[in-house]
């Protein structure tokens, strides 16, 4: 029996590995707090979980990722689940369409997953902020081209985007290299696209 | 084990409101002031917010739950002050700089919705345990295995960041730089956060093994630890709560 990468019905190892993911993307926030690196890299467990087990399971880990967030720091990030849910998909298909095959690749996905992120989360920005993201050089730019009467949208849409974008590819980047280094016998537990012996 | 929430336990009465009212109050804090368009009803549902807040006695809390947010709100203030597109009218000077009526009053709505929303938010997490929402919401139709993977979060968070400890501390012992330039640490990430990512995921499949001997998959229907608890002042909140939210489409579609 062949699953496509649509089918909702998560096998155990699939579902355990949303935890797992969540917490990777916890930890990520974590040391990259710790190095003082300017760069956000909270999706990486929701970008390796959608390279391992696919679109839904990446989409999950988004989802799941935010509400505990919301729940345990800051409840505006339940709003931002929709972006996560986002990059969730999207890396989910490309991986699974085989798209991702080195580093120049992944820097490619990375790049569309921030334009994935950017559109979503443009609206919610605009919406609730007013169009600022909350981070300093964003902002910046925000307030720059908000005082040369650029319209709102498109000095949202660039607050965010540039902010996005290194931070993406560098979270697809590491998650590929993890990825590549994890062994096949860890791997295979959780495409669902071939068939599994279920215990 | 300590798991990973900001859970206050002070056994008010709010504490005892079960969490499914408590989400639908949120969802009437939000919606009402969206219905009834101006300051008053945002104004009104917040002051509601921090009065059930202090009755928790959880209000000393709050603060660091909106401190991000916080800042985010005063650079709003001054950037849409300063350049918000609609900006007429100068409402006052500050060292050289005009900061105007339009933009201030437009920031000024963004704070109201947002804080509005944060404390809605902050009496469902101060004053409900993780397990207890995660419960009520199982026995409200969610599938008991999100409940598990919720749940699992909330535990393996804190597990990962013991890990993270001990592998930082590891890999300083062997000499590996976390500080300096910016492309000392970001060299330093890789070899940092992979050891747990690899702990983590060798410790999944050994999980799923777990579970699996337990009978995780069963179809049968699954029993819960403790019984569920039935009051009708629940069930008053819950009316009174839906009914205000009708009155508020009710209200806006006669004015």
């Amino acid at each position: 029996m062949k699953n496509s990468m649509w089918s909702l019905k998560l096998s155990t190892s699939a579902l355990v590995l949303i935890p797992a993911a969540v917490g990777i993307n916890y930890i990520g926030k974590l040391f990259a707090g710790l190095l003082k690196l300017p760069l956000w890299l909270d999706a990486i467990g929701t970008v390796l979980a959608a390279m391992l087990a696919g679109p839904v399971v990446g989409a999950i880990c988004g989802a799941i990722n935010n509400v505990i967030y919301g729940l345990t720091m800051d409840p505006i990030s339940f709003i931002y689940g929709l972006t996560s849910i986002g990059i969730g998909l999207s890396v989910g298909v490309l991986a699974h369409r085989g798209r991702i095959t080195g580093i120049g690749s992944a820097v490619v996905v990375g790049l569309i997953a921030a334009v994935v992120s950017t559109v979503i989360s443009t609206p919610i920005n605009i919406g609730f902020w007013g169009g600022q993201t909350g981070n300093v050089w964003g902002d910046l730019v925000f307030a720059w081209m908000a005082a040369h009467h650029f319209p709102v949208w498109m000095s949202s849409t660039v607050d965010e985007f540039i902010v996005d974008v290194p931070d993406k590819i560098a979270t697809v980047i590491v998650a590929y290299g993890i990825f590549k280094g994890l062994p096949q016998k860890m791997t295979i537990l959780f495409r669902h696209d071939s068939q599994t012996e279920q215990l | 084990m300590k798991a990973l929430s900001l859970y206050q336990d002070n056994g008010t009465l709010i504490h005892r409101v079960d969490p499914i009212s408590k989400l639908l109050y949120i969802a009437a804090a939000i919606f009402i002031p969206v219905v009834l368009t101006g300051f008053t009803a945002g104004l009104a549902m917040l002051g509601l917010s921090l009065m059930l807040l202090v009755l928790a006695r959880v209000l000393r809390k709050v603060v660091p739950l909106i401190g991000f947010s916080m800042l985010v709100l005063i650079s709003v203030v001054i950037i849409q002050g300063l350049f918000y597109a609609g900006n007429r009218q100068v409402m006052f000077a500050l060292g050289g700089v005009h900061f105007y009526r339009e933009g201030l009053l437009f920031s000024a709505a963004i704070c109201v919705r947002v804080l509005n929303i944060l404390c809605a938010f902050a009496l469902l997490v101060l004053t409900t345990r993780p397990s207890d929402l995660i419960e009520s919401l199982v026995r409200q139709g969610l599938s008991p295995h999100f409940g598990y993977v919720l749940s699992s979060v909330l535990q393996i968070i804190p597990q990962m960041t013991g890990t993270m400890e001990t592998i930082t501390d590891a890999q300083r012992s062997r000499g590996m730089e976390t500080e300096g330039s910016l492309m000392v640490r970001l060299r330093a990430f890789l070899p940092l956060i992979g050891p747990v990512v690899m702990n983590s995921l060798v410790s999944t499949r050994e999980r799923s093994l777990a579970l699996e001997v337990r009978a995780f998959s069963s179809r049968a229907q699954k029993t819960f630890l403790n019984e569920e608890r039935v009051s009708t002042s629940n069930r008053v909140i819950k009316i009174v709560l839906l009914a205000a939210m009708a009155a508020a489409v009710a209200w806006r579609v006669v004015s």
